[in-house]
């Protein structure tokens, strides 16, 4: 479905020096600077997967998205959507793609939202059947008819959000790009837009491609991570492989009744305070119900609970790297 | 062949839709359009009644009557006003670019900049061109110039030419952005540069920036020259009724230049981060 191959982006940078002398130095002899941004990205995704771009700001995870759909020109490398290249043949790749940033929209700001799904109509050239129907399915997922005649400029941001998602996936495309989607949403618009994704997911086969700063977002809708940090690649793989590989532990959380915590085996201490005290244990050499166990045998136990090592967790050691 | 025309008609297509939600847009703030009504007009009334006042106290202009001087004062103001129905997003292009506006109509199946210019379509330039055919019709009048159809097809083509010779200035100097990465607003420069070279005649001017207006910035094309050809007034570099017909090569001359630079710049296009 979609091959990212050798992909690179660079950017000059002019480094300035501070004050007027070192202004008058950079006009003569500007100290320009190359910046990879992106450097030598490759990998596959297959038609239906949900894959999510992390890593932190600055990562080169937008400018990855924005290449590979069209928005930017690569310094080398190519994406390759269905087998053809969208830098060298953007007008027909891109009626294959959907695009959604969090922080813009593509409808028309003055109009009615319905406007500017017709204008998008005509530039896709759906037929009315076509558009009738995809409304209407999109309707049953996201409940659009009851703001399709408001204004765009008096939309809440999580309407908004909707109408774009909506604007995106009228010409039925096989992949949708989302760049940080519920940047700013509440609860309710962050459930919404995720069961959307996961219903066209399921519905249409659509590939879906996201990068987000949300934790929520990676784990009820990605199943392939792709992690990325100064322009690299850090990880490619499933979610949960990732997990239990870059961290292959547990942490159970003891409630006794006095304040002193016993050791137990196959297990470490790593906090006490008052009657609670973590055990951290590596799920490969024990089980939380064997610890339990062996400190009952020590201690009368009054509470306990599991924490997993959360996607936060991967995300901080990977971005540590 | 048919292909072309396949794509032609899907262009056409979009056109009226984006015409039809421009009208939809004026509906939404009526307000806007008195202004503009007011506005519009009285700036170039009261240009035109500038240059009725030098004329009366002088005479002429450089060999130009007064009746003459309207013919080319009110076709100018048409190519204006029509440069700034379709072009007038060019003056603002360095915050499309500096924005990231560009991500949109990079993503969409058509050409990026006539998502550029045509979603954006100004249908209040309409106020510009009603003083313009208001002072272009008096001028006929008073030169008692012979409407045949020949006439009637030499200004149509001299007014095509002469919008895309401004569309294309905006869209080189819009273009700039991409390669400076900064927002420099060029309408009110191009606005008083494009006001004084095609409002009056430019053989007022010196040689040398005659030179400039003729073969570096073709801006003498846009009225200057198919004026006098069409008055029948001698100038220095081209005369006869094939003059409109050339101020429509140089517009689609300076135009495709214009595209080319545009698309050259469109590579270095950064988007915006968020």
């Amino acid at each position: 479905m979609i091959d990212v191959v050798n992909l690179c982006k660079d950017y000059t940078l002019k480094r300035k020096e501070p004050g007027l002398k070192g202004a008058f130095k950079g006009l003569v002899n500007p100290g320009i600077e190359k910046i990879h941004a992106v450097a030598d990205l490759s990998f596959h995704i297959d038609a239906g997967e949900i894959v999510g771009f992390i890593g932190p700001n600055g990562a080169g995870k937008s400018t990855t998205i924005k290449m590979m759909s069209g928005i930017l020109t690569p310094s080398s490398g190519s994406v390759l959507i269905n087998g053809a290249d969208i830098t060298k043949h953007r007008k027909e790749v891109v009626r294959n793609i959907g695009v959604v940033f969090g922080q813009r929209t593509q409808l028309n700001w003055d109009l009615r939202l319905g406007e500017s799904f017709e204008l998008l109509k005509h530039i896709y050239q759906i037929d009315q059947k076509d558009y009738d129907r995809t409304i209407d399915e999109l309707d049953s997922i996201l409940g659009i008819k009851e703001i399709i005649n408001q204004p765009v400029r008096q939309m809440s941001l999580g309407q908004r959000v909707k109408g774009d998602l909506v604007a995106s996936m009228l010409h039925s495309p096989k992949v949708l790009f989302l760049d940080e989607p519920t940047i700013g949403l509440d609860v309710s618009s962050k459930y919404a837009l995720r069961k959307f994704i996961k219903e066209i997911n399921k519905l249409r086969q659509t590939t879906v491609i996201l990068t987000t700063h949300d934790l929520g977002d990676i784990q009820e809708l990605c199943e392939r991570l792709i992690i990325i940090n100064h322009g690299v690649m850090m990880e490619d793989g499933n979610l949960s492989e990732i997990v239990d590989r870059i961290a292959p532990y547990k942490t159970l959380v003891v409630e006794f009744y006095d304040e002193k915590a016993p050791e137990a085996n196959f297990c470490e201490m790593i906090e006490h305070s008052g009657n609670i005290a973590k055990y951290k244990f590596m799920k490969k050499d024990t089980t939380a119900a064997d610890i339990i166990a062996d400190l009952s045998k020590r201690q009368t136990i009054k509470d306990v609970s599991i924490e997993e090592a959360g996607i936060d967790d991967i995300i901080k050691i990977a971005y540590g790297h | 062949m048919k292909k072309a025309f396949k794509e032609l008609g899907h262009y056409l297509d979009v056109t009226i839709q984006v015409i039809k939600m421009a009208f939809l847009t004026i509906v939404e703030y009526p307000a806007n359009i008195a202004g503009w009504m007011i506005s519009n007009p009285i700036q170039f009334i009261v240009g035109f009644a500038t240059i009725k006042f030098v004329v009366e106290s002088f005479g002429e202009i450089n060999g130009w009557n007064y009746g003459q001087l309207a013919f080319l004062y009110g076709l100018s103001v048409m190519s204006h006003a029509l440069s700034m129905i379709f072009f007038v997003q060019g003056w603002f292009m360095g915050y499309f670019v500096l924005e990231g506006d560009f991500d949109r109509y990079l993503t969409r199946p058509m050409s990026v900049l006539y998502q550029f210019f045509f979603t954006n379509i100004n249908i209040f330039g309409i106020t510009d061109l009603i003083p313009g055919i208001l002072v272009f019709v008096y001028g006929c009048i008073k030169c008692a110039v012979q409407v045949t159809p020949f006439f009637v097809l030499q200004v149509l083509v001299m007014l095509i030419g002469a919008t895309l010779i401004r569309g294309g200035i905006y869209i080189f100097l819009g273009s700039t952005s991409f390669y400076t990465k900064s927002t420099t607003d060029f309408g009110m420069y191009t606005q008083e540069i494009m006001d004084k070279t095609t409002l009056y005649p430019i053989s007022m001017y010196p040689e040398s920036l005659q030179f400039i207006l003729t073969y570096l910035i073709p801006i003498g094309w846009v009225s200057f020259y198919p004026v006098s050809s069409l008055l029948g007034i001698e100038n220095s570099v081209l005369n006869g009724m094939v003059v409109p017909f050339v101020t429509l090569l140089v517009g689609l001359l300076v135009i495709t230049l214009s595209g080319l630079f545009f698309k050259a710049g469109l590579k270095k296009y950064e988007s915006a981060g968020n």
